[in-house]
């Protein structure tokens, strides 16, 4: 099920850039819906039904706040409902403008998750090693610093609890005492090891000009054609944007631009751009049965 | 990094050995120049023009420094025509450089102060009003402001000069501010009149953000002057929640504990910042502008309340002085 992740890892960040930037640059409802939509779909799909049950218990209580919070503190907006106890009014506009910064946020959040499961740290290593390989570095030692991190503490815990130092042990004072032996143990060995490992990839002449990197990725045919798809679908979307097809406001009073085939064919691209990873999963999957039933 | 000295060709090998790092820093300003450009920031788009162009900087300099005697000398000219018709309007809208931050962004608040000022200086160049004698409103000299306020109640700090709220002494003859916390409000009804207006905006109409620009009335009165009820003991504030509840005209104000009082963000959805950085609410009861909030003006019977929109921080208004104060 994870098709898109073994494109290139070109397409993997033109594809990401694209549907993240815009997801946090259109604030057309319709564009809210498709991101947040495709967004949810697709992490239910790299990462499977349990963190569909997560992602809802997390996202649905931030959005209902989100909405909520906003009004309170903006009363912009020409259609009054009703006033609040101190006097500000409330506003139509500012309970959808809440509405749809919630629905971003819940949408980038969807997306980063997808992020996270494709781009992989060898892949943004070889995206970045040789044009910023200190930060590069730094970013995948980062990536790869929490499940580290909280696989030492383990280990840490485990030992100390055999001797009887666990946060489980004696009264409150004594626990408190042993966490923070415990932090303070995790805290040395985390800056220990980052300095390790930048001295070790130093040693190996990580960064130096003239010195190659090992990688399996190979850019084929395929990636041509869908870095294309992903690049057009992407320009095309922000010409849109710059030209005014996608104009939403949400204050004073809440007015789109008017339907047009151009806004449609604009909307019809966003939605292409966000499904792309989905597209490619179900034409690979029709290929390899197209394939086998030849055999 | 190693630094290796180089002899012959320096240049070339620091630009072999950098080259990444030089295009780096070129992409990286190339786009920066860029967002700074599409962003809105740039002089010629944002209509100020660099140091030396026409406009309002053209008389720059020593003629700041004596800012206080136009300053009176433009009050003056509005006092005298307490119909409202006051100096600013009664010139014909002239393309004027649009107020914004020199360094894009915001402008702190003597920015803004000293840019108001030199607008107020270059309005009253053009009005040529003739003698400008002293008014009321003096900082330097206003030990009869100080002895008048304390008289009547306020209590002003030696070094600051200031109340606790911030508040400069009331000019002689006005009154002096009522804690809202403190007020007592009886059921005795009254009347005063309240008007709204926002016609400064026609002289800076290109400044106005285009959204706002369907919700500008004609004539640019939001709520034409009328005679109002209200009851013994409330304030301006009290008055303006009221009337625009019950007109379901659109106020948003925002309370500042620093000011002990309310402040008005927008009314009808036109906003202060709306029309250029140096605008935004102010009111006026009977010609003056206070120099406190509206929460901490007690009215009077027969009271003549006017809240207007400047887009000068209330130089265009005859405000200006209480701008300094806070509105």
């Amino acid at each position: 099920m994870k098709e898109f992740k073994t494109y290139h890892p070109i397409v993997n960040l033109a594809y990401f850039v694209l549907v993240i930037g815009f997801s946090c640059v259109l604030m057309h409802p319709l564009c809210l819906t498709t991101s947040l939509v495709c967004g949810f779909a697709y992490s239910a799909v790299l990462k499977g039904k349990k963190t569909v049950k997560t992602n809802i218990l997390f996202m649905l209580p931030m959005l209902i706040v989100m909405a909520a919070v906003n009004p309170a503190f903006n009363h912009e907006g020409v259609t009054i409902i009703a006033y609040l106890t101190n006097g500000n009014p409330l506003t139509l506009e500012s309970i959808l403008y809440g509405l749809a910064a919630a629905a971003m946020i819940a949408a980038v959040i969807c997306w980063f998750s997808c992020f996270n499961e494709i781009m992989t740290s060898d892949k943004l290593i070889y995206l970045f090693g040789r044009i910023i390989p200190s930060l590069s570095q730094v970013l995948s030692m980062t990536l790869r610093f929490v499940p580290r991190f909280s696989a030492q503490l383990k280990t840490v815990a485990n030992a100390q609890r055999c001797v009887g130092r666990d946060v489980s042990n004696g009264s409150i004072i004594q626990r408190a005492r042993h966490g923070l032996a415990i932090l303070s143990i995790m805290t040395t060995w985390a800056l220990e090891n980052a300095v390790d490992t930048a001295d070790s990839m130093k040693a190996r002449g990580f960064g130096l000009s003239g010195r190659t990197a090992f990688s399996i990725f190979k850019f084929d045919k395929r990636d041509m054609k869908a870095l294309l798809c992903i690049l057009i679908l992407g320009v095309y979307v922000l010409a849109g944007k710059i030209f005014g097809g996608m104009y939403f406001r949400y204050f004073p009073s809440v007015r789109g631009a008017g339907f047009s085939i151009f806004g449609l064919s604009l909307f019809a691209a966003y939605l292409a751009l966000c499904l792309c990873p989905i597209i490619i999963e179900v034409w690979e999957a029709a290929k390899w049965k197209a394939l086998k039933s030849k055999i | 990094m190693l630094f290796v000295p180089a002899q012959g060709g320096e240049m070339e090998i620091l630009m072999k050995k950098y080259k990444n790092k030089i295009i780096i820093a070129v992409v990286v300003a190339v786009v920066l120049t860029a967002v700074f450009w599409w962003g809105g920031d740039a002089p010629t788009l944002r209509g100020w023009n660099p140091e030396g162009a026409v406009g309002f900087g053209s008389g720059q300099g020593t003629e700041i420094l004596d800012t206080s005697d136009t300053r009176e000398s433009d009050a003056e000219v509005k006092l005298e025509n307490p119909e409202g018709e006051n100096g600013a309007s009664e010139e014909e809208p002239h393309e004027e450089e649009k107020p914004e931050a020199e360094s894009g962004g915001h402008m702190t608040a003597e920015e803004k102060i000293a840019l108001a000022e030199r607008m107020a200086q270059n309005s009253a160049e053009e009005t040529k009003s003739g003698d400008s004698e002293s008014g009321g409103s003096d900082v330097q000299d206003n030990t009869h402001d100080i002895d008048y306020s304390r008289a009547n109640g306020m209590e002003i700090n030696e070094e600051t000069g200031e109340d606790i709220y911030k508040t400069e002494p009331v000019p002689e003859g006005q009154p002096v501010p009522v804690e809202p916390n403190e007020a007592e409000i009886s059921d005795r009804e009254m009347t005063c009149t309240l008007s709204i207006r926002c016609d400064t905006i026609f002289n800076h109409i290109s400044w106005l953000d285009s959204e706002k620009r369907e919700l500008l009335p004609e004539d640019g009165v939001i709520f034409p002057e009328q005679s109002v009820k209200f009851y013994d003991g409330e304030s301006v504030f009290n008055l303006l929640v009221r009337e625009m509840k019950r007109n379901r005209i659109h106020m948003e104000f925002e309370s500042t504990p620093i000011y002990n009082s309310a402040y008005i963000e927008g009314i009808g959805n036109i906003y202060e910042f709306d029309c250029g950085e140096l605008s935004g609410w102010m009111y006026s009861v009977n010609g003056w502008f206070p120099n406190y909030g509206c929460s901490r003006y007690r009215l009077n019977e027969g009271d003549r309340v006017e809240w207007v929109y400047t887009c000068d921080l209330g130089a265009d208004v005859g405000g200006e002085y209480s701008a300094r104060n806070g509105r």
